[in-house]
């Protein structure tokens, strides 16, 4: 009897002890894994500067001996929390950019109050963000001030610096931030305003839950939630891989709920007016035409993200108004993008060169 | 040692891969028809109704039964988080006064100078 080709008889009995091995550390560790919590996040010493009902500023304290002039706000995205940019050491984008000598705030959301459900679109672009910056200002001594936006911080971001476009903001990167929501093709689909009672939504329950923000989310890919606890169970004897798991699974599953009044708008001039795609949006009264933005600018997009894909991020390098702007497409999701093995390759150093340069 | 190709362990990875990537490619084409965001939001809507309602119901049971519901374990929750947040602020105020002797104009916590160069102008450290 002869081996099917490809099949190396003398090797087979050390992958039945492989496996064998494997499957009984699969039984210790599957225990261990339930009886234990994940890694602790987000441990980067920071003071916390102000909280204002669902909004927080972080100061980061500096590691190196120098720092660049210009400070940088992180803005997070309003669905999730910010620890997704400071994992564990060695996996934190905050550390990395500590070590690289900048002067780091962040901008983190915690979950709205029941009475925060009036909070609006002009409540966090003409009040969080400016209130942010002025005491980045404060603290800092400087005038000028980086902007980081993740996901839907780029686009209040954009929005802040579209109606404020004479200072203070000097750099703006925005990282997988949408423009054409309509290219947003599930979501778009999802909020259909032939179906979707927005106003209803809001009336009857003021902040919208987090349960609903997930399952929206998780119904892009339907598949993928089981099939990484089949992944899980088959790496669970690799203790990097399960670290890795806990890490992302437990920022995934941390999602905010959204402001009432917040969502509506959202839904209302961005899912079916477009209106930012459009040039038409306002906020509070103020037009907010992003084509107004005139500082340096860099937009960083994932191949793969399945969230904002490439066709809904792409109109924002061409609609802004400066001169100075890039926008860099990197292998990865829309979360790998940020954190994780592929950004500490990709996108952290290509944000070190293009910011330094612009921090003196 | 096997080629990939024959490992079962490679091949069932691969398999899990696949019926992902297909079943998500399946779902994602039917989700984009207008009759499933119809039913979709039929069904959230009315879900969203009933939770609503069930969730006003138990409030009033714990209430009858003086017990707290899960919404005011939470906001009690975050008002811890708003006290320790005020904490850390006095903490740090009280850090300034140390540092600067009670002045304003001296920061939180003792800082680096902001003469950082980037690497390719000469100077700065990383």
């Amino acid at each position: 009897m002869s081996a099917a080709p490809g099949i190396d008889l003398q090797a087979i009995p050390d992958r039945i002890r492989t496996e064998v091995q494997r499957a009984i550390q699969r039984s210790i560790k599957g225990v261990k894994y339930l009886s234990t919590s994940g890694p602790s996040l987000g441990s980067t010493p920071k003071d916390v500067l102000a909280v204002r009902g669902t909004m927080n500023l972080y100061h980061y304290r500096p590691i190196a001996k120098e720092v660049y002039r210009v400070p940088v706000l992180i803005v997070m995205a309003t669905t999730n929390r910010g620890y997704i940019l400071d994992m564990v050491p060695g996996m934190s984008l905050i550390e990395f950019l500590l070590k690289r000598g900048y002067d780091v705030y962040m901008l983190d959301w915690t979950a709205p109050r029941p009475e925060e459900k009036s909070l609006g679109m002009e409540d966090y672009v003409l009040d969080f963000i400016p209130d942010c910056i002025r005491r980045v200002q404060r603290d800092s001594g400087e005038t000028d001030v980086s902007v980081i936006g993740y996901c839907f911080g780029g686009v209040l971001s954009l929005l802040y610096g579209s109606i404020f476009n004479d200072g203070p903001m000097k750099n703006l990167v925005c990282f997988t931030t949408p423009i054409d929501f309509r290219e947003m093709k599930l979501f778009h689909n999802f909020s259909d305003r032939r179906y979707f009672d927005v106003d209803r939504l809001v009336d009857s329950v003021g902040n919208v839950p987090p349960e609903m923000i997930l399952t929206s989310f998780e119904m892009l890919r339907p598949a993928s939630r089981t099939a990484s606890q089949v992944q899980l169970w088959d790496n669970i004897w690799n203790d990097e891989f399960v670290k890795s798991y806990r890490m992302f699974d437990r920022w995934a599953t941390d999602t905010l709920p959204l402001a009432g009044e917040y969502f509506r708008a959202i839904t209302k001039d961005l899912m079916w007016d477009n209106k930012l795609h459009n040039d038409a949006m306002s906020v509070g009264g103020r037009a907010a035409d992003i084509r107004n933005i005139n500082v340096p600018i860099l937009h960083a997009v994932a191949e793969h993200d399945h969230i904002v894909p490439y066709d809904a991020a792409k109109p924002l390098i061409q609609k802004v108004g400066s001169t100075d702007k890039e926008e860099v497409v990197l292998k990865g999701g829309h979360v790998s993008l940020v954190a994780g093995a592929n950004a500490v390759k990709r996108l952290w150093p290509k944000i070190d060169s293009w910011l330094g340069v612009r921090s003196t | 040692m096997a080629e990939k190709s024959n490992d079962p362990a490679v091949i069932w990875q691969t398999m899990i891969g696949e019926m992902e990537k297909g079943f998500n490619t399946f779902a994602n084409q039917a989700m984009t028809s207008p009759e499933f965001s119809r039913v979709m939001n039929q069904v959230g809507g009315v879900s969203a109704g009933v939770q609503k309602q069930l969730a006003e119901l138990m409030e009033k049971y714990l209430s009858s039964m003086n017990l707290p519901s899960r919404a005011q374990m939470v906001g009690i929750g975050e008002r811890l988080q708003i006290i320790e947040s005020q904490l850390n602020e006095i903490t740090a105020l009280l850090r300034q006064n140390n540092i600067g002797g009670g002045r304003d104009d001296q920061p939180l916590t003792p800082r680096p100078p902001r003469t950082k160069q980037p690497p390719s102008s000469g100077g700065g450290s990383a």
